[in-house]
């Protein structure tokens, strides 16, 4: 699934990110696209309770993709 | 190669910006005011630790009750106990018998009853819904938000609405509300050990509140160590002007900028500079202002903005957040224009600002004139304010969940 929430602020981008990990379990993996930062700070934190794994890459200035993996796949990658 | 372009703009810009704060600098020294230039840098300062940090005190309150974390409130409370302890230096230097009467001039010690809830809860609510308070929208305008210039414009109409029934406020209640200086009945010592262990207390309720919520701070993968002298050098400058900063350590460097500003002149304040051209903007239309009863005698963030001229106290210091954010987020490339998506942000950016410069005014200050300069200050409005932001912020959240 793909979150791209570029252009909103805190806290909605996490917000989502959170209601997306809270409906799929760990299904499917969440791809979030924002340009502001403070959601590096927020999203990962919430992964864990929803069994995700988190891996940030820096796609842009300012830019970021916050690939939410579910537990597991992380590794085979 | 359009992004290496781009990023010698960014640089460039961020160069361009340390130039103009030096030019500024120099027009305030002009002035033949020493302190000015001071209270100029120590601004800028407070803006680049802003950005840097991403130092928010809406998240700080709202992700509590949002999602059971909030670094940034530990960060607050690290940064209140290290302006605590200056703050007691310096006002046992200018008070030293508290219990004979007397209190230090430019200490924030603001009323304390109804207007201190009334101000808190609307401040705190406001802040919720328009998603960044007074000193969050400064450095989030710097950063290019356009939600976050809505934002300010709310905040001054919210504080035009106050000044216009201000004397309302003060005859009823606010005249009769007491500021209460906790040392003129406790003593420096015993007042100073109380804040710092309710400060304590509450850092370790914050992380029992994080442990309830299974929330886990994952480790994220750090740039590998190189041991050559030339990419240790990289490593620090990428620490400081690119990588965001925990804001545990902001808190920390924006408590001891506030102790540095109120050696200098006064604790830090933004609302007063706002206020200071809401009154200029008013009177510039043609409308009379009421004239405020008691307003400039009570001191916090309302006491400085009577100053004429453009380069003021308050000025250098609100004007200064922006510049050194600026400086900040142009030297980190997380400049942008943004424009929010959905047109309803704009007015949740306004309509929180309203209700948030409505509360800045009647509580004399934001997040922090009348709480992070507050407490420190040993004034009771300033937890009582704190308190009241965190009641707003609940309130907010639950608008802000049907909002998403």
């Amino acid at each position: 699934m793909k979150l791209d929430v570029r252009g909103e602020v805190c806290p909605f981008p996490m917000m989502k990110a959170v209601e997306a990990m809270g409906k799929l379990k760990g299904s499917e993996e969440v791809v979030v696209i924002t340009d502001h930062s403070p959601c590096l700070e927020t999203i990962p934190p919430q992964a864990p309770k929803y069994g995700y794994e988190v891996d940030i890459k820096e796609t842009g200035k300012p830019e970021w993709t916050i690939t939410l993996i579910p537990k597991g796949e992380l590794n085979e990658k | 190669m359009m992004q290496r372009i781009q990023n010698m703009n960014n640089k460039l810009m961020a160069i361009l910006v340390l130039i103009g704060i030096l030019i500024l600098a120099y027009f305030m020294n002009q002035t033949g005011d020493q302190s000015l230039v001071y209270i100029w840098f120590i601004g800028c300062f407070v803006g680049f630790v802003l950005q840097r940090s991403r130092f928010c005190f809406a998240s700080a309150f709202r992700d509590l009750f949002l999602f059971g974390t909030s670094k940034t409130l530990k960060g607050i409370l690290i940064g209140l106990l290290v302006a605590t302890i200056g703050f007691v230096i310096i006002m046992s230097k200018e008070i030293p018998f508290p219990s004979f009467g007397g209190v230090p001039g430019q200490a924030h010690i603001l009323p304390l009853g109804l207007s201190t809830i009334v101000g808190g809860i609307s401040f705190g609510f406001g802040m919720v819904i328009s998603g960044g308070c007074v000193s969050g929208s400064l450095y989030r305008l710097a950063e290019g938000y356009i939600a976050s210039a809505v934002t300010l414009f709310g905040i001054m109409i919210g504080l035009a609405l106050l000044f216009f029934s201000w004397n309302w406020w003060w005859d009823r209640i606010i005249s009769y509300e007491p500021q209460i200086w906790l040392p003129e009945y406790l003593g420096y010592g015993f007042s100073l050990v109380i804040t710092l262990l309710i400060l304590f207390g509450l850092f370790v309720l914050v992380i029992w509140i994080e442990s309830r919520s299974s929330i886990s701070f994952p480790d994220l993968k750090e740039n590998e160590f190189n041991d050559t002298f030339k990419s240790r050098l990289e490593t620090i400058f990428h620490s400081i002007f690119v990588r965001g900063w925990s804001p545990l350590i902001g808190g920390a460097m924006l408590g001891g900028l506030g102790v540095l500003l109120y050696m200098v002149h006064m604790p830090l304040g933004v609302t007063g500079e706002l206020g200071r051209w809401v009154t200029i903007t008013v009177s510039t239309i043609g409308i009379t202002l009421p004239e405020l009863k008691g307003l400039s005698d009570l001191g916090g963030c309302s006491g400085q903005s009577s100053e004429s001229g453009i380069f003021g106290h308050t000025f250098a210091v609100t004007v200064g957040v922006i510049a050194g954010s600026l400086f900040a987020a142009m030297g980190s490339h997380e400049f942008k224009l943004r424009f929010p998506r959905e047109k309803r942000r704009y007015i949740q950016a306004l309509i929180g600002g309203i209700i948030m410069g409505y509360g800045a005014g009647l509580a004399i200050g934001c997040t922090i004139g009348a709480f992070f300069s507050s407490i420190p200050s040993l004034s009771l409005s300033g937890w009582l304010f704190g308190i009241s932001l965190a009641i707003g912020a609940f309130f907010g959240v639950k608008i802000i969940k049907k909002l998403a």
